[in-house]
């Protein structure tokens, strides 16, 4: 009989169980090297220099909070919140909607299917700033293919740049153009995670198309529902480059969003990386709070 | 200010004809009028010859007052020693450039490649757009990835970080350049020479001949700003262009017409002169913002691209508007691509006549690893060997007073750029005042241009627009005192 001591024991279980805790960590290493690098430290920096005051970008002065004073007292801050707001809602609210309505389509229908759902992922893959250019020609005013359209049926030829109104309108019809793809395609993965059986049984019972979905789809669907809604509102408090190419904030501000206040303020001359990085703090602050409010009523509705 | 004695030889020389020191204004087509002949422009030579004497003379007075020099510098380029060939040799710098046309890219890669072989080091060419200039630059420098030299057209932005070239040179090399052009480029606490003028810009308005011609209008000589507008109405009605003007998005080129009327906004002295002539400034501003109100300019545009540049040269190539107010820097873009005949246009004249003043820059950086590399490359660049082959492929206006002396025989387009150089002598005193503060250009210039974007959409009044273009000089100016 082999005895071993009790010391001996210790010795290796902990040898063991040291290698399979670390493994996970080894496998994500790389990802993780990557997220800190150019994520979490930049982030860290930027908090830092939202403290200092640089005009020419490579001599900082310490201003405390000034930036962040200057900030709240910028006129501008006003209507960039109000743009801002605006979009996010619009774009979050018709982005989610959508998305549900093209992933059940597609869910359901048979005919030329691969085909359809490459079309609406298509947009996805276009670059932002090409998809700003593109929708720059084709909204234009002149000789835009829109206009020449609505010409041709009569409808004239709305100032889709020049006006404030229609140039939010079109901001936020082209930004959900380029993301209701992707939105389409984790739905249409959530909903294919559906046990198929439930429907069917459904269907025995006699339910019709519209309780399946509103009974069945949809409550089933909301965890992917509340991920679509968080993804959106981060996506539309983070919209910038096809904005920039398609109105660079224009026409008089009204499509200036917060993300471009920053870009401006930080890089355009006379170039504020301090008055930048605080409005990018402020940005993050906005974002993680809402974000943690889309959890906290997901995690509550669940609880009821 | 010319000596005496410079003075009449100067003179002597503009008297004498063909040999007169700006002889950049009668170029290598006064010499070789056969080719204007197969143009059917020899009447338009003639008459440029007489501007071109004229004009000379104009530029000389000009100069005088400004306090131009255009001393005669030792051109036969600085040779590198032994010893820095041998400590040169495999070393990299790098060349942050952008280029307005093909012909400046191609000039620099040629210039850069005779380069390398001189010293035996390489040159790194880092090719930016215009657009993000400054913000890749500025977004560089901070991030201590610094170029060793730089094309700029801001370098105020850079003063802090540039290299003296005195270090290099001595206090004599600033002597070379034209001493207007050197203004933007000298450190404002120590005076000493940070960089060099690389070419001057002069703006004006391109028109379409061949609209002109089809319209029935004459090709001007000499106009006022209501000229302007009549001949782009009328021709945009008899020919059916969309618009009968555009002009580049920049407060830059409105200053142009702010100076015709006799309105300025920084003088030399760092006062806010907008303040003594708003009615003149209103009456600039109207005249173009009408047009752009009116449909008559392409108002999309302008009001349809927030605060970004932008600029009509697509809508003057594809024959949209008869006329196009820019300058000098798309001729050589204009000449390549242009499928119709189009010329360059004297200023229209108000109060005063005359374009507005520009230029680019080169500037070495503190930062280099290798600052003798870097200041020599910077010095080649701007010798008169490279500035000439540039100033003829590239059609730029000199910026060394020996190449000025000399003149440029331009092998093209030679008429346009006489009257870009007739226009430079025109131009008042005063608009070069702004470009003592070189920090204050680009917010200054970027007010006035999206104040004239709310004039555009009626949101404000062009006083209105000029009244707060006043307060905020105010408030720039305010900066710089504190």
């Amino acid at each position: 009989m082999i005895v071993r001591g009790p010391n001996q024991v210790v010795r290796r279980r902990p040898s063991k169980s040291w290698r399979r805790r670390i493994t996970p960590y080894l496998f994500v290493a790389p990802n993780l090297i990557i997220f800190i690098t150019f994520i979490i430290w930049p982030a860290i920096r930027g908090f830092y220099i939202s403290f200092f005051d640089s005009m020419d970008g490579s001599n900082f002065t310490y201003v405390g909070t000034a930036n962040y004073k200057a900030i709240f007292s910028d006129p501008v801050v006003a209507t960039v919140a109000k743009n801002t707001a605006t979009y996010v809602l619009f774009y979050m609210t018709i982005s989610t909607l959508l998305s549900l309505a093209f992933a059940i389509f597609l869910n359901e229908q048979r005919f030329a299917r691969n085909f359809f759902r490459a079309i609406i992922f298509l947009p996805v893959m276009l670059s932002p700033v090409v998809v700003g250019l593109i929708w720059n020609d084709v909204l234009d005013r002149k000789v835009g293919p829109l206009n020449t359209l609505l010409e041709m049926a009569g409808g004239g030829s709305p100032g889709w740049l020049v006006e404030p109104t229609l140039g939010m309108i079109a901001v936020i019809f082209v930004g959900i153009w380029v993301h209701l793809g992707f939105y389409t395609i984790i739905l249409l993965a959530g909903l294919q995670g559906i046990d198929r059986s439930l429907f069917e049984a459904a269907a025995i019972d006699g339910a019709t198309r519209w309780q399946i979905t509103t009974k069945i789809t949809l409550p089933l669907l909301k965890p992917t529902t509340l991920i679509i809604i968080i993804l959106s509102t981060i996506h539309g408090f983070q919209s910038f480059d096809f904005i920039y190419t398609l109105t660079g904030g224009g026409p008089l501000g009204a499509t200036t969003l917060i993300v471009q206040y920053i870009y401006d303020r930080a890089f355009q001359t006379p170039i504020q990386y301090g008055l930048g990085s605080a409005a990018g703090v402020i940005l993050f602050m906005i974002i993680f709070s809402f974000t943690a409010l889309n959890f906290l009523i997901g995690r509550k509705k669940d609880a009821v | 200010m010319l000596s005496n004695l410079e003075e009449k030889v100067h003179l002597d020389r503009v008297e004498s004809g063909p040999f007169f020191p700006l002889n950049i204004l009668t170029g290598s087509n006064l010499r070789h009028p056969k080719r204007e002949v197969l143009r059917g422009n020899m009447k338009r030579v003639k008459s440029f010859k007489v501007i071109s004497a004229i004009t000379s003379v104009a530029l000389a007075a000009t100069m005088s007052v400004f306090g131009v020099s255009t001393a005669q510098a030792d051109t036969s380029g600085l040779l590198p020693t032994a010893k820095q060939l041998a400590d040169w040799k495999g070393k990299e710098i790098t060349y942050y450039f952008y280029n307005d046309s093909q012909a400046e890219l191609d000039t620099t890669k040629l210039q850069i490649a005779a380069f390398e072989k001189l010293t035996g080091a390489k040159v790194k060419l880092d090719v930016i757009p215009f657009t993000s200039l400054d913000q890749q630059l500025q977004a560089r420098i901070a991030a201590g990835n610094t170029p060793d030299v730089a094309r700029l057209n801001n370098p105020g932005l850079y003063q802090k970080v540039a290299m003296n070239l005195e270090t290099h040179f001595g206090r004599k090399y600033a002597s070379e350049f034209v001493k207007g052009s050197t203004l933007q480029v000298t450190d404002p606490v120590t005076k000493k020479l940070i960089g060099v003028p690389y070419d001057l810009s002069m703006n004006g308005p391109f028109i379409n001949v061949d609209l002109f011609k089809k319209a029935g209008v004459a090709v001007p000589t000499s106009w006022n700003w209501n000229d302007l507008v009549a001949a782009g109405k009328k021709i945009r009605t008899a020919t059916g262009s969309e618009y009968a003007f555009a002009i580049d998005k920049s407060g830059h080129r409105v200053s142009t017409a702010m100076s015709h009327f006799g309105a300025y906004m920084i003088s030399a002295q760092g006062k806010n002169v907008l303040r003594s002539t708003p009615t003149r400034a209103t009456k600039a501003v109207k005249i173009i913002t009408d047009l752009y109100a009116a449909d008559l300019a392409p108002r999309d545009l302008w009001i349809g691209t927030g605060t970004k540049y932008s600029s009509p040269t697509a809508i003057f190539l594809a024959q949209q508007t008869p006329i196009f107010f820019s300058g000098n820097w798309n001729l050589a873009s204009l000449a390549r691509d242009a499928k119709f005949e189009f010329a360059v246009v004297p200023n229209p004249g108000e109060l005063n006549a005359g374009g507005w003043p520009g230029g680019k820059f080169l500037m070495a950086f503190q930062a280099s690893k290798t600052p003798d590399l870097a200041a020599y490359f910077l010095h080649y660049l701007a010798d008169t060997k490279q500035m000439e082959a540039m100033c003829e492929k590239a059609f730029w206006i000199p910026t060394r007073g020996d190449l000025v002396a000399s003149g440029i025989k331009y092998p093209t387009r030679a008429a346009d750029m006489a009257v870009y150089l007739a226009d430079t002598a025109k131009t008042p005193a005063l608009a070069y005042g702004i470009q003592a503060y070189p920090t204050l250009t680009g917010p200054v210039y970027n007010k006035l241009r999206d104040l004239m974007t709310e004039v555009m959409a009626g949101k404000i009044t062009a006083r209105q627009a000029i009244d707060q273009q006043i307060s905020f000089i105010d408030a720039q100016l305010a900066t710089v005192k504190r």
